[in-house]
């Protein structure tokens, strides 16, 4: 086993802390976007690391396809929070609460 | 097997000081732009592991592509204002680090009873080529490879559709509006 596929974990595990934390602490809707492609990035770090530890061959494409995920998320995200600002003049999570029972 | 380390371990150190700026930044435009240095750090430690083909594509799609989008959006929506905190949502702060920093803890400790799956390591095949990557894209998951295609579409018609500013009365489309520039 190579000495640094733990730390690798570690530090996927950390990153995506952060990204968690970041979801939680940010209040600007970009920002805990931000975060949430933080977690997709600490995720992708696990995988490649797992896969180059097990010698496995998807974890190549396994990361692609979270890309394109995020990708496409962050599109339309995007698009809609503009869609948001155009009627509210900000996008401030915690004030959008449209869909609140 | 020195200097191969001290490079992995500054890419350790700008993946967690970028993170610790994308949590700690203030300002949107800031926190994205660590956001960019976490990616690069993150794309060298593919690099490290000689999976080149998914560290080029990181440097292109995340910090290319993704973030310049996010930078657009940031530019767009001018917000460059700091962000405050309400009375009421900085004490639930506390709670959201206790719980992720839990979170932290149990990954770790599953991290570390690791030790077991060594035996299996053993007997593993050599690090994957960037070949047999491309090889499997195109013949076990063909698939969804294409899949992922028909996705990115659903996605830029998608943004367009959501993106788009309509006049419900006159039927008009039109990306700018005029008030709003003035």
């Amino acid at each position: 086993m190579e000495p640094t596929f733990i730390y690798t974990l570690v530090l996927s595990a950390t990153l995506f802390t952060f990204g968690i934390i970041g979801v939680m602490w940010k209040r600007n809707a970009i920002s805990i976007f931000m975060n949430v492609e933080l977690m997709l990035n600490a995720a992708n770090l696990a995988f490649v690391a797992f896969a180059r530890e097990f010698g496995l061959i998807q974890g190549g494409p396994l990361v692609l396809f979270v890309m394109t995920v995020a990708a496409a998320e962050a599109g339309v995200g995007l698009a809609i929070f503009i869609a948001i600002y155009r009627t509210r003049r900000h996008i401030r999570a915690d004030e959008i609460d449209l869909l609140r029972g | 097997m020195g200097a191969q380390f001290l490079i992995y371990g500054i890419l350790y150190v700008v993946a967690v000081v970028g993170g610790l700026m994308v949590l700690f930044n203030r300002d949107t435009v800031k926190s994205a732009m660590s956001l960019v240095l976490v990616m690069l750090a993150l794309a060298g430690h593919y690099f490290y592991m000689g999976q080149e083909f998914v560290g080029a594509i990181q440097i292109i799609v995340y910090a290319g592509a993704i973030m310049v989008l996010f930078l657009f959006v940031i530019m767009l929506l001018n917000m460059r204002e700091r962000e405050v905190m309400p009375w009421y949502l900085r004490s639930s702060r506390y709670t959201g680090a206790v719980l992720a920093l839990a979170f932290f803890f149990l990954i770790a400790f599953g991290i570390s009873t690791f030790g077991a799956v060594e035996v299996a390591s053993a007997t593993a095949r050599p690090a994957p080529s960037n070949n047999e990557i491309f090889s499997m894209l195109m013949t076990k998951y063909l698939v969804p490879f294409l899949l992922t295609s028909v996705l990115l579409l659903v996605a830029v018609i998608g943004a367009v559709v959501m993106g788009r500013r309509h006049d419900p009365e006159t039927g008009e489309e039109y990306l700018i509006d005029d008030e709003e520039m003035a």
